[in-house]
């Protein structure tokens, strides 16, 4: 397959994966905030923090800002300056649909820029005064469709591949980011009572997506280290990062097979070194800070992603010696 | 009577769709003639009007229009803001044209293209057409899209205009005439199969009755040619389409393309050329390609040939072009032949070359570059259209009639300043079409004009291998008393329905 067009497909992943999940988050904190004895800042700041916007978010509207839903919910819902807003990633993914679009497919690409069309117009923006988290909902709906379809309709072979990776490596860092801006509450919530801490753990396994799966798991039981421990490494749940890195292996080792480049060998690597490295942390048993544990996550997971993006973009080695079998 | 129109209810009835309407004094009506009679292959058509409101059409009108936007059949304009991008405007009521009519355009169509290929094969080998006269030779010289480095080479697969889309009107005497050729990289194709799409969920009954000849056939049919004029094994060829990219105003086009004919869309990063072969950049690494369905102008296929200074195209691409490694669709110095200047003499290109009269007339055109034509053109400005010869999509125009003083006075300096560029016809009374007019919820004659498109490979044999497809793309001037059809330029598209022939 052309370079370009994995690139592009990798991002389509990410930016439909991110965009679900900030909606999620938002939806999530939303909640939190009108039910727990919480003071909004400690709510809403984590958001923004964990977002990695926080020195932009605060240098234009103010840190102050951050402790007003409002404020943080249109800066991460509908901010064009802002890079992880859910206006910047539906239209970069539908941006990269479009581009990509005889690879993916019709259906795809129409429910992108459905979602798109939507989210743009009218509807959407005076349903964000009147039922805000209709919206969120519905955005969430449109990204998990066009994921859906992604599985569902296109060939299983390697724009899928790359699409799909985009997909994991962005919920690895979202599920780790999620995590660790409950880490930042929960230290704000020290020393209130264990009703309260029950609530926030439950509204992170919310974030994650992940409430029922865990009460299934768990009967009921709910503590910190068992919902980390979740989080962290439940091989089974579809958004533990022990999940996703071994699954994003999976779909890396395909692609250094299929692909003939660098980048692609040097992500799989890095990935094979973080699920290793996961390994010797789960038996190590749940640290009692997380937060170090986690920003390695991101760091490998980030680099991972540059170094297949760069793979890609990267010039080939011309090697011609005989023209090969046309497909 | 014919000036007024009716009024459009009676109490209690609902008007439909036909009350009213009639044809402009002193033009075709596609559906109806001028005593109001409907045309007999339109019948169908007018008896499904006469049995829908207004209501009903309106609905049908923005669920087609809703569809369309959510399937992204758009193209970009390109006096507005980079990127912009619009829906396509489609009118429902459908344009119908007879077995017999369709069967004389296709031969004619047919016709022009073989003597157009032999007219381009001549030019860049023999030039016997110029020796004998029936073009001055500073005419094409004087063309800007004339090629003379590319003398003497032949393309890979010995075709030159891969698709061609030759530009119809019809004249007030119901005789329909080529108004232009468009053989370097013609556009529209994907709105004739986006429409149809359409209009069989809006009119099932209606086309089945008709008898509609349909036209999804088209990708298979040009990649089957492309795939015929490989320089190697065709069932081991890899085939491209090339576009400039996702702001090119034709972009959804390219990518419906490639997408229907199952092959990849490249832009020309993802292409290298190494030992005058052309590559495309893979995950796997560098694969052969050998056939190029380019959707860039020449001037963007190779800087290395053609501007040295500029940082597009796929340097070396002509170079393999010129050993025979890769067939570029078109072939470039295509433009030559369908320079505005050299259409005049089409005619005789056709005598020349196959001893036949054409079958399809043309439009009276006058050569700014020969004097006693410029004279006339001067005199008669206001009641001429002027076109650049080297522009399209409706721009560098001058409609005469409607025009101001001053745009007159500028056309003249332009006229006097380089004649060469120049050519002017008399305004033609296009042929209308019944349209959908939202603002007034009614149909009126609306000028269209019709865009058929025709591919061409070869046979196993050897032998050319044309097919034309069935209808084309009929434009409409949206805007009441509007002569210019472009999309570009407030024009919008309606379905062509070519009767199928009596069994």
């Amino acid at each position: 397959m052309i370079s370009r067009v994995a690139d592009h497909c990798f991002w389509l992943g990410r930016y439909l994966e991110r965009a679900e999940s900030t909606a999620r988050l938002l939806q999530v904190t939303r909640a939190l905030a009108f039910d727990a004895e919480l003071p909004p800042l400690h709510c809403w700041r984590p958001l923004v923090i964990v977002s990695g916007q926080y020195p932009e978010f605060s240098a234009k509207l103010g840190g102050e800002s951050a402790g007003n839903g409002e404020v943080v919910q249109r800066y991460m819902t509908w901010a064009p300056e802002n890079p992880v807003s859910i206006r910047c990633s539906v239209r970069a993914a539908r941006e990269g649909a479009r581009s990509i679009r005889e690879v993916i497919g019709g259906d795809i690409w129409q429910a992108t820029n459905e979602l798109y069309l939507w989210f743009m117009g009218e509807a959407a923006a005076s349903q964000y005064l009147q039922d805000r988290d209709e919206v969120y909902r519905e955005i969430r709906r449109g990204t998990q469709l066009c994921l859906g379809l992604v599985r569902s309709t296109m060939l299983h072979d390697e724009p899928m591949d790359f699409l799909w990776l985009g997909v994991l490596l962005e919920r690895i860092g979202q599920t780790a980011r999620t995590l660790d801006m409950h880490h930042h509450i929960q230290g704000a919530a020290e020393g209130q009572g264990p009703l309260l801490q029950t609530a926030l753990w439950l509204s992170l396994l919310r974030a994650c997506s992940g409430f029922e799966a865990f009460m299934r798991r768990q009967q009921g039981r709910v503590s910190r280290d068992a919902a980390v421990s979740f989080l962290l490494f439940e091989a089974r749940f579809p958004r533990s990062l022990r999940y996703c890195v071994r699954s994003a292996l999976a779909l890396a080792r395909r692609l250094a097979a299929a692909t003939a480049k660098k980048g692609t060998a040097a992500a799989l690597a890095r990935l094979e070194g973080l699920d290793r490295w996961l390994d010797t942390q789960e038996q190590a048993g749940i640290p009692l800070s997380v937060h170090a544990l986690l920003t390695h996550v991101v760091e490998e997971a980030s680099l991972a992603c540059d170094e297949l993006q760069q793979g890609l973009g990267g010039e080939d080695t011309v090697k011609v010696a005989q023209p090969e079998a046309a497909q | 009577m014919l000036t007024e129109t009716k009024p459009p209810t009676v109490t209690g009835i609902p008007a439909t769709l036909l009350n009213g309407y009639h044809a402009l004094d002193g033009t075709y009506d596609e559906l109806v003639e001028a005593n109001g009679a409907t045309r007999q292959h339109a019948n169908m058509v007018a008896h499904l009007l006469e049995k829908m409101t207004p209501d009903t059409f309106a609905r049908c009108q923005a669920l087609a229009e809703l569809a369309l936007a959510q399937r992204g059949v758009t193209f970009s304009v390109y006096s507005d803001e980079r990127g912009t991008e619009k829906v396509m405007p489609v009118c429902l009521v459908p344009r119908v044209i007879a077995a017999t009519e369709w069967a004389r355009l296709e031969r004619g169509l047919v016709q022009r293209m073989t003597a157009l290929q032999m007219f381009l094969d001549d030019l860049y080998g023999e030039q016997r057409l110029l020796a004998e006269r029936v073009i001055p030779s500073e005419l094409i010289h004087g063309s800007k899209q004339y090629l003379p480095r590319l003398r003497g080479l032949r393309p890979p697969g010995g075709v030159r205009i891969h698709i061609a889309g030759i530009d119809l009107i019809r004249s007030p005497d119901g005789v329909l005439r080529v108004l232009e050729d468009n053989l370097r990289t013609p556009s529209g194709v994907s709105y004739v199969i986006e429409n149809r799409l359409i209009t069989k969920r809006v009119f099932p009954t209606a086309m089945d009755r008709i008898g509609v000849r349909r036209v999804d056939d088209y990708p298979t049919q040009l990649v089957e040619r492309l795939r015929s004029v490989s320089p190697v094994d065709p069932e081991r060829s890899t085939i491209v389409v090339l576009t400039p990219g996702p702001f090119n105003s034709a972009y959804f086009e390219h990518s419906f393309l490639a997408r229907s004919m199952g092959i990849e869309l490249v832009e020309a990063s993802d292409l290298f050329v190494h030992g005058d072969e052309v590559f495309v950049r893979t995950t796997a690494g560098p694969r052969p390609v050998h056939v190029i369905y380019r959707r860039t102008d020449d001037a963007f296929i190779d800087p290395e040939f053609f501007r040295p200074d500029s940082m597009l195209g796929v340097p070396g691409l002509m170079r393999a072009w010129a050993a025979g490694r890769v067939t570029l669709a078109n072939a470039p110095g295509n433009g030559v032949a369908d320079d505005k200047a050299i259409y005049p003499f089409v005619p005789d290109i056709i005598r020349f070359f196959l001893g036949e009269e054409p079958i399809i007339e043309q439009v009276p055109t006058r050569v700014c570059a020969k004097r006693e034509d410029r004279a006339y053109v001067l005199e008669h400005l206001g009641e001429m259209v002027v076109k650049a010869v080297d522009e399209a999509g409706g721009y560098g125009m001058l409609m005469g009639p409607q025009s101001t003083e001053a745009e007159r006075a500028g056309f003249r300096d332009r006229i006097l300043a380089d004649p060469r560029r120049y050519i002017a016809q008399h305004r033609i009374e296009l042929s209308t079409c019944p349209t959908w007019v939202a603002a007034d919820r009614r149909l009126e004659p609306r000028r269209i004009d019709l865009r058929p498109y025709i591919v061409t490979g070869r046979k196993p044999t050897g032998e050319m291998d044309t097919w034309v497809l069935p209808g084309g793309l009929t434009r409409v001037a949206l805007r009441a008393g509007s002569y210019v059809v472009n999309s570009s330029q407030g024009g919008g598209s309606k379905d062509t329905w070519v009767e199928a022939a009596p069994a």
